[in-house]
């Protein structure tokens, strides 16, 4: 049931993380995954993330464009649109205010880890 | 790392699942850019991987956390659900795409709601064309003092000495069967035009898409 509501969380904010992740410049999709998991452990298996980036670029809130003359083999870089730079905000501000309640709420319960 | 023949082989069987997978159900274009990214990706943790005493080892380590080609496949099936049912027309699909769809505004709403009812009402004339030879005394045309009030079963039947009668017979099993399967086909057809409508207005709403 917890291993459940764990990735339950991670999906929820893996999303999140991966717009962080190309906040402040294009990168490729190694790139972004070895960026993840040095910050977080939200990335299991690695190629669960690649279908999230198709999507966030089909749904307009990454570009997506294969360059090959800056590596040894062709690679997709990914970089946040205006619209994708906006969803992210709007996440960044709900996800504090959202976490900021909870964590009252632990120290409400005397729960403070 | 470099490969050698036999690495080369193991990672081409990798991306030949993963393509298989892909191409059930995802449109070719996007389906060659999946498999053209998982290759870049492999590539490039190769590349990332000194020299090692058994490639072989380190390549399954990389695919290992790639994931199963499967199961890569599978998410991009839940995350790009409605490039599915549009292509592949399943019923699971089609389903998961309206449910999603119905959540994105009034008309959808309603788009949706107006499909699920089309599936509903065929559904339930095949019911009545089924149901008609179990219970002959109980399904038919109901009329009520000569007009018709529904179709379907009523347990117990309505007293004839209140104005109510039965008509049709058993041909109503033919012509319900039919207009059952009519429903069903065309609005399955409505569907899949109905999610390829809302596929083709997001990408112009956002036109920064895949190159």
């Amino acid at each position: 049931m917890l291993e459940n509501w764990t990735e339950q969380l991670r999906r929820g904010t893996l999303e999140m993380a991966v717009l962080l992740t190309v906040s402040p410049g294009r990168r490729y999709g190694l790139e972004i995954i070895r960026h993840l998991e040095e910050f977080t452990d939200l990335v299991l298996p690695e190629g669960t993330v690649y279908p999230l980036l198709t999507r966030l670029a089909r749904d307009g809130f990454l570009t997506a464009e294969w360059i090959a003359d800056e590596g040894p083999h062709p690679r997709k870089y990914y970089q946040l649109t205006p619209s994708g730079r906006a969803r992210l905000n709007n996440m960044c501000r709900e996800f504090q205010a959202f976490t900021g309640k909870i964590d009252r709420l632990m120290k409400a319960a005397g729960r403070d880890v | 790392m470099r490969l050698s023949e036999s690495g080369e082989s193991r990672v081409r069987g990798y991306l030949y699942v993963f393509e298989r997978s892909l191409r059930s159900f995802l449109a070719p274009k996007v389906a060659t850019d999946a498999v053209r990214e998982v290759e870049s990706h492999i590539r490039d943790a190769v590349a990332q991987t000194g020299d090692v005493p058994n490639e072989l080892d380190a390549l399954e380590r990389i695919l290992m956390r790639l994931g199963p080609p499967i199961k890569v496949a599978q998410a991009y099936s839940l995350e790009l659900v409605m490039d599915e049912a549009e292509t592949t027309g399943r019923l699971g699909p089609v389903f998961r795409s309206l449910f999603q769809s119905a959540a994105t505004g009034i008309t959808a709403f309603f788009g949706a709601f107006g499909l699920f009812a089309g599936y509903a009402s065929g559904l339930a004339c095949i019911a009545i064309a089924i149901l008609k030879p179990i219970f002959p005394e109980n399904v038919g045309i109901w009329m009520h003092h000569g007009v018709p009030i529904s179709a379907g079963a009523m347990f117990p039947p309505p007293s004839p000495g209140r104005g109510w009668t039965m008509t049709g017979g058993y041909a109503i099993v033919p012509l319900f069967l039919g207009i059952g399967l009519m429903l069903l086909v065309l609005t399955h057809w409505f569907a899949r035009k109905w999610i390829g409508r809302l596929r083709a207005r997001r990408q112009v709403m956002n036109p920064m898409m895949i190159r």
